[in-house]
This record gives C-alpha cells, sequence and structure tokens, in this order.
C-alpha cells in the first residue's frame, strides 16, 4: 500500500489546481459552486422550513388540548398535519442530514476538494426552494389532508392541492437523487490516496449508504407520485379500482421509498454520533468494521421490509411473517451499532460537551424508539395499535430523538470548523436539555395513550376521552412539553446567529479530533486542502499520532485542544 | 513501472495508477463522469422498473386480463407491427455501436454516415409509436391497461426522442472537433444511452406485447 | 393480413440480421474491460436476446397469432 499511494499521490498531483474563489455576491453566495456554501444554504432553508412545518405541528398539539378540538375545522387540522409531516420528512430532515452535513462535511473528511459534480450539486440545491414553494402554494387551494403518505383514494378529493404535493414531492425526488448520485461518485472516486474503504471515517461510510438509498430509492418515490400526479391531472385509472386500478399498489410504491426514508434520515445521524462519541469519549471507536457493515446491511435491508407498513391494508397473510421477520432482521445491525456505542463510551475519558451530551441523549431516545418499532413490526400488535397515536409516538422518538438529535449533535461538532468561531456551550447545553425533556414528555405519553387506542390523525377525541378520561390531562401534558422542543430549536438558532459574531475563536482543532477536516483552518478556504493529504490508517487511533503526512499544517502529533477541553489526556485503552 | 505497480492495488488507487500514464486529468475526470453516467443509467432504469412492477402488479391482480371496457373485452395488442418497429430501433443500437468503433478507429467518414443511421432509425421508431397509438384501440384514461401501456411506451418514447436529440447534438459537436480520437467520453456516453434505450425497449417489448 | 404478413418478413430478416450482427459485436468486445465495456456487453446480450424475441414474435411463437 505505500508504494501505491505514493504512486497515486503523483496523479492527484498532476491536477492540483487550486482555483481562486469566485468573485460577487452571486457567484459566492447564491450560484455558489462551493460544496461549503451549498451546505449552509441547505442549512439555513433546512432550518427555516423547520420553523414553519414545527409551528404547524404545535397547531396540532394545541387543537389537541380539548377532546373536542381547541382551535380549528377538521379540515384545518387535516392540512395542518399533512403539511407538518411532509414539509418535515422532505423539506427539513432530509436536506438537513444529507444536503447539509453530508454537503459540508463529506468533501473535508474525504480529503477532497469539491464533490464529483459541484454543478450538479448547486442544481440539486436550488430544486429545493422551488419545491418548498409549490408545496407551501398548495395551501391556497386548502392544501393537501390525507397526511404525509397522500394514500388514494382519500388524497384524490385534495383537486388541485393534491397535484401541487405530487409536484412539490417529485421536484424534491430529482433533487435527491442528484445528491445521492454525486456523493456516491464523490465517495468512490475522490478519496484522498491510501484512504481505502476500511479507512474511511465513518460518518462517510455511513453518507455513502445514505446516498445509495438516496439514489435508488427516491426514483420509486418520484413514480409513485408521479403516477398520482397523472390521476390528479389526467384522471389516469392507476389508483382508482372502478377502472381496474389499485390502491394499495400506491401503497407499495410509497412505502418502497418511504422505508428507506427514514433510513435516509437516521443513518447521517448514525455517522454523526460515531464521529462524536470517540472523540468526547477519548478512545477508539469500538468495532469499526462492524458499524461500517452495519450502516450497509441497514441500507439493503431497508429495501425489503417495506410491507410492515401495510399490514393492516389488506396484504396477503402469507407476506405478512416474511416481513415481520425480516423487519425484526434490522434490529441486528442497529443493536450492533448501539452496543458498539457503549463499549466506546464505556472506560473513556468523557468530556460532557454540548454534542456528547446530545449524542448520549441520541443514544437513549433513538434505543427507545427503536424498541418501540419492535413492537410494531409484530404483526398482532400492529393489527391494534397501526391506527393510534403509539405510531406517532414511536416514529417522533425515531426521527425527533434520532436523526434530529443526530443532527443537533453534529451542529455545535462541526459548527467551529464551519464559522471558525465555537457555539456559545452554555446555551447550547441549555437547549439540549430543553429539548431532551421536551422530547420525552411530548413523545413517552403516546405511548400509552395508543396503547389505550387513542386514535391518530383524527381532530378530535371525544369518545376515547370518555372512555379514558386520564387523555385529556395527558395530552395536554404533552402540548406543554412540546413548547419546550421548540424552545430548543429557536434557542439553536439564535445562538447559531449569535455566535457567528461573539463567539469565541475555535482554532483549528477545538475538540481534538482525528479526521482530515480537522487538519485545515477553520473556516476552510475554498480550495479546502492546499495539499491532496495521504491517509495512512483510520482516524480512531488516540493513543497514536495522526495517520495523515503531506497535511496542509503537517500535523504530525497530537493537535493543540482548544479552550473547550481539558489538557491533552492521556492514551486510554493503550494497544486497543 | 506504473503498471507493475498497479497490480498490487485495488479500487481507485489502481484505477488511476492505470490512467496516469496516459493523462491524469483526463483519466480521473473521465473516470468520475463515466461513473456518475452510469449511476444516471441506473436510477432511470429504476424509474422504468417501477411502473414495470406496476404494470405488473395491477395486471396479475386483475380479474381478466384484457380488461374489460364497458362490458367489451379490450383486444390485444398486434404483435407484428411492433416485432417490425422493435427491429429497427434494436438496428439502431447496432449501427450506433459501428458508429463508436469507427470514432476509435479514427474513420470519422464512416463515423458519420453510422451516425445519421441511427439518428434516421431512431426517427422511424418514432413514428413507427406514433402509428402504433393511432391503431392500437385503447385510450390512456380508459383502464389501467391503457394507462400501463401509454404511460410506459410515451416515457420510452420521451426517451428515444431525447436520444435522438442527445445522438444530433454529439454528432455536430464531433464534427466541430470536441473529441479526439482518445478523448470522446461525450460519445461513450451517448451510446450507452443508447443502448440503455434499446434495452429497455426489450422489456417493454416483452411485457406488453408477448405476455 | 397481408399487411401482417410483410410486417413479419420484415421483422424475420431484421432480427436475423440484427441479431447475429450484435451476437458478432459482442464477441469482438468480449476482451474489452472496464465499467463501460462491461456495461456495453450486458446491454448488447440484452439486446441479442430482444432480437431472438422480435424473432420468435415473427414466426408465430410468440405473442398473438395472425
Amino acid at each position: 500500500m505505500q508504494a501505491g499511494t505514493s504512486t497515486t499521490h503523483e496523479a492527484h498531483d498532476a491536477h492540483d489546481h487550486i482555483h481562486p474563489p469566485p468573485e460577487g455576491f452571486v457567484r459566492k453566495y447564491v450560484f455558489s459552486l462551493d460544496h461549503k456554501v451549498i451546505g449552509f444554504q441547505y442549512f439555513f432553508t433546512g432550518l427555516l422550513i423547520m420553523f414553519i412545518a414545527g409551528s404547524f405541528a404545535e397547531l396540532v398539539r394545541l387543537q389537541l388540548t380539548d377532546p373536542n378540538g381547541a382551535i380549528m375545522s377538521h379540515t384545518a387540522y387535516n392540512e395542518m398535519f399533512s403539511m407538518h409531516g411532509t414539509a418535515m420528512v422532505w423539506l427539513v430532515l432530509i436536506p438537513l442530514v444529507t444536503g447539509a452535513l453530508g454537503n459540508f462535511v463529506m468533501p473535508l473528511q474525504i480529503g477532497a476538494r469539491d464533490v464529483a459534480f459541484p454543478w450538479l450539486n448547486m442544481a440539486s440545491f436550488w430544486i429545493l426552494p422551488v419545491a418548498a414553494l409549490i408545496l407551501f402554494s398548495s395551501m391556497l387551494w386548502g392544501g393537501p389532508h390525507a397526511g404525509w403518505t397522500e394514500y388514494p383514494p382519500i388524497s384524490l378529493a385534495d383537486g388541485t392541492a393534491g397535484a401541487l404535493w405530487c409536484l412539490a414531492i417529485f421536484t424534491i425526488g430529482i433533487s435527491s437523487t442528484m445528491t445521492g448520485l454525486n456523493f456516491m461518485v464523490t465517495i468512490m472516486k475522490m478519496r484522498a490516496p491510501g484512504m481505502t474503504w476500511t479507512r474511511m471515517p465513518l460518518f462517510i461510510w455511513a453518507t455513502f449508504a445514505t446516498a445509495l438509498m438516496n439514489m435508488v430509492a427516491t426514483v420509486a418515490l418520484s413514480v409513485a407520485v408521479g403516477a398520482l400526479f397523472l390521476e390528479h391531472v389526467f384522471s389516469v385509472p392507476f389508483f382508482d379500482p372502478a377502472r381496474g386500478g389499485s390502491v394499495v399498489l400506491y401503497q407499495h410504491m410509497f412505502w418502497f421509498y418511504s422505508h428507506p426514508a427514514v433510513y435516509i434520515f437516521i443513518i447521517p445521524a448514525f455517522g454523526v454520533v460515531s464521529e462524536v462519541l470517540p472523540t468526547f469519549a477519548r478512545k477508539p471507536i469500538f468495532g469499526y468494521k462492524m458499524i461500517a457493515f452495519s450502516s450497509m446491511a441497514i441500507s439493503i435491508l431497508a429495501f425489503t421490509v417495506w410491507m410492515h407498513h401495510m399490514f393492516p391494508s389488506g396484504i396477503a397473510p402469507w407476506l405478512q411473517l416474511p416481513f415481520m421477520i425480516l423487519t425484526y432482521a434490522i434490529g441486528i445491525p442497529t443493536g450492533i451499532k448501539i452496543f458498539s456505542w457503549m463499549a466506546t463510551i464505556w472506560g473513556g475519558r468523557i468530556h460532557f460537551t454540548s454534542s456528547m451530551l446530545y449524542a448520549l441523549g441520541f443514544l437513549i431516545t433513538f434505543t427507545f424508539g427503536g424498541l418501540s418499532g419492535i413492537f410494531l413490526a409484530s404483526v398482532p400488535v400492529d393489527l391494534h395499535m397501526h391506527g393510534t397515536v403509539f405510531v406517532v409516538g414511536h416514529f417522533h422518538y425515531v426521527v425527533a430523538g434520532g436523526a434530529v438529535m443526530g443532527f443537533l449533535a453534529a451542529v455545535p461538532y462541526w459548527y467551529p470548523k464551519a464559522t471558525g468561531r465555537m457555539l456559545n456551550e452554555r446555551l447550547a447545553q441549555l437547549g439540549f436539555w430543553l429539548f431532551f425533556i421536551g422530547l420525552n414528555g411530548t413523545f413517552l405519553p403516546m405511548h400509552w395513550l395508543g396503547l389505550e387506542g387513542m386514535p391518530r390523525r383524527t381532530a378530535t377525541y371525544a369518545g376515547f376521552a370518555k372512555a379514558f378520561p386520564d387523555a385529556v390531562f395527558w395530552n395536554q401534558f404533552e402540548t406543554a412539553f412540546s413548547f419546550l422542543m421548540a424552545a430548543a430549536i429557536g434557542l439553536l438558532a439564535f445562538n447559531v446567529i449569535w455566535s457567528l459574531r461573539h463567539g469565541t475563536l475555535a482554532g483549528i482543532n477545538p475538540w481534538g479530533a482525528r479526521t482530515l477536516e480537522w487538519t485545515i483552518s477553520s473556516p476552510p478556504p475554498y480550495y479546502n486542502f492546499k495539499k491532496i493529504p495521504q491517509v495512512f490508517d483510520r482516524p480512531y487511533n488516540f493513543d497514536q499520532p495522526l495517520p495523515y503526512r503531506n497535511t496542509d499544517n503537517e500535523l504530525d502529533e497530537f493537535p493543540e485542544f482548544g479552550r473547550v477541553l481539558m489538557p491533552i489526556p492521556q492514551p486510554v485503552g493503550a494497544g486497543a | 513501472m506504473a503498471a507493475a505497480a498497479a497490480q498490487h492495488l485495488s479500487g481507485h488507487d489502481a484505477i488511476a495508477a492505470r490512467y496516469r500514464d496516459v493523462d491524469p486529468v483526463y483519466g480521473e475526470t473521465r473516470d468520475i463522469r463515466l461513473l456518475g453516467f452510469v449511476f444516471f443509467l441506473l436510477s432511470d432504469c429504476i424509474l422504468f422498473s417501477s411502473f414495470i412492477f406496476a404494470y405488473v402488479y395491477l395486471r396479475i391482480s386483475a380479474p381478466a386480463w384484457p380488461p374489460f371496457l364497458g362490458g367489451h373485452q379490450l383486444p390485444w395488442f398486434d404483435t407484428s407491427f411492433a416485432a417490425m418497429n422493435s427491429i429497427v430501433l434494436f438496428g439502431s443500437g447496432v449501427t450506433m455501436h459501428f458508429a463508436l468503433e469507427n470514432w476509435k478507429h479514427l474513420n470519422k467518414a464512416k463515423f458519420n454516415g453510422w451516425l445519421i443511421a441511427t439518428i434516421v432509425l431512431g426517427i422511424g421508431f418514432l413514428l413507427g409509436q406514433a402509428h402504433e397509438y393511432s391503431v392500437v384501440g385503447i385510450s390512456w384514461t380508459g383502464t389501467t391497461m391503457g394507462a400501463s401501456f401509454f404511460t410506459l411506451t410515451g416515457m420510452h418514447g420521451f426517451h428515444v426522442f431525447a436520444g435522438v436529440c442527445y445522438l444530433t447534438i454529439l454528432g455536430l459537436q464531433a464534427n466541430r472537433g470536441t473529441y479526439t480520437g482518445s478523448k470522446y467520453f461525450g460519445l461513450t456516453a451517448g451510446t450507452l444511452y443508447w443502448h440503455f434505450v434499446d434495452v429497455i425497449w426489450v422489456f417493454l417489448f416483452f411485457l406488453f406485447y408477448i405476455w | 393480413m397481408n399487411e401482417a404478413v410483410i410486417e413479419r418478413g420484415i421483422a424475420l430478416v431484421g432480427a436475423i440480421l440484427v441479431g447475429v450482427t450484435a451476437i458478432v459485436q459482442l464477441r469482438n468486445d468480449w476482451a474489452a474491460h472496464g465499467l463501460d465495456a462491461g456495461l456495453t456487453k450486458v446491454l448488447l446480450g440484452l439486446m441479442a436476446l430482444g432480437c431472438v424475441l422480435a424473432l420468435l414474435a415473427a414466426v408465430n411463437v410468440l405473442g398473438v397469432r395472425t
């Protein structure tokens, strides 16, 4: 390998062109080709839409403080939860975890100057605001009413609004596919010399698994919503039983994408946690190969489990058992990850920074959400609970407690690299506690409410409240706690903007982390790496010198530690 | 020496080393663009497969096929014209292959001839499809049979149309000197795309005219 | 009826011509390596299969018989 790396290194030198940064505001900040700027654009767009979609969620929660509906009509309620789900899934989570994190971090971690197709990257970003405008403009026609899944035939009653919903999701699907393609090629072809597959940081493995699903599964979603669009606009009978169509077909096509979609959110969060935990526990990651392998295993298994969303939809009984077993099987790679992370922090020197808090919180809430997922994978349990808020609780534990938590761990972790300044640590830690308590207070009661049979997606629950009088108290409790989560996100936005000006200077490597992005200045220059570094080992052996040569700063020893952490720790777990 | 070293390498190291002697910049960019293009074809393939899945699902779960419309069973598709039209499209794949081979051997006149033949055959196929649409006797909105047929073959026809435009542009570029005897990635991509469109038709022909 | 016979005749002759050419090309390219060559081989092979299908359809083995 030694000889090989030097050979390829010359090949890289041959086109070590360092382009000057572009001139002018538009080229620099609007139609930028730079992956870092595109990452910021995704970040701020995603955050903005998160406020809109989050306020829809708060309206939904306010409505449920009264069993007869507190603030709005049934139609408005349907529109609110549909828009909340749609916007959060496609316009917030996927742009934030793949667009923002993937774009900013991935090329830096593999030692590349940009992604493979910068122009395509810019196009994928600019599709996002267009899709957002189409989606939100559908509210002028009354908005979608059938939930974020828009099952026909109910969604066919939405008319123009439903057609606009399809158009928006189709557009965003194209954007995701292009991003996935771009990232696949970047990771496969543009790694720094010497960075073999088993030397890649785990976040890169996660991004690769995500990009694979983005590229493959999103097209299936585009087809599903495309067919629904044809039915809306031209009355093509794919889903109309009167003319031979099948409504279950839509569910097959939709979930073939949308089950992988939940892994599209969660696997980048896994990657973030795999970076944050070893850095702040000062220990090599436990089971590197198993974590990398399990990311790939999840992304492949994800395509084989979609029918567990359709147990009550009248699929053939002989199909239920295999899909139940396959769904259980996904728990295996996920469990491997959880145990590897626990073994990573076991016996480490843990620094309780805000990212570490978020990562530890992730371990708790995500595991909880995963366990309730195992409940739902079982056919008889699912038949009982499919239409109840148990599903809502499970989903939000996995998504808010998993994907969003992982994203929130990433923000303070990479903020210093992105801006050159530290995020305010006190505010970030306060944000963590607000978010963690708010999340559990909001979604934990849904589990027992669901077990008692409280229906989901209904604007009123007077009948249920009569049978289970505590329901009113628990719903008000959930609403109160949901505002803590909103406050945490607001605090994060404030902190991000405030710290741009007032944060302490970060320096090159404030966390003592070991991946490649921490060997260049913060914020990175336009071309990222003056010299393309060479890689000799994985980045996780904290007791050894950095495994890089030819870095911009020639960091052969432990990097300088910034203000946040304690003095240089002694090597832990020697020989590990 | 580089070749000897390359034997011990794997993955992107080996590929980078292989092209190093020729032209490092071109070697790397060609590799990246080729992989990107193949992934594009893969995602396009999934686009068709999803609609094909829908068609197969609807057909298998239908009580009768061809389905009934207004009390009358719809006709089967006529195979003879479609078989002839398929051969027109497959023939264009062969001629495109000849065009690329001739470009590799720096025979520009023959390249132009075969490329024009490809474009003509592509347009011929589109005209044949237009004829097929006019005589097929079912409608897009009538039943799932028409919905699947017109959506799938329409998408395929659109791909053929886009391919004809693409090949025309490639031909103009090639004659303007965009490509050389050793750097012709655009032509490779065009050929791959055209073969891909042909192969999609193999499946559509089987599903609609033979199954 | 006449029309169908002519169409089938053209399809039969064309299928043999195109199919044989495709297989010959496949044989010529068999030794080539690389992603594009590999993909071309797969696609050419499938196209040859398509020619076989068209041929069988032309001789009334497959599809609607006329």
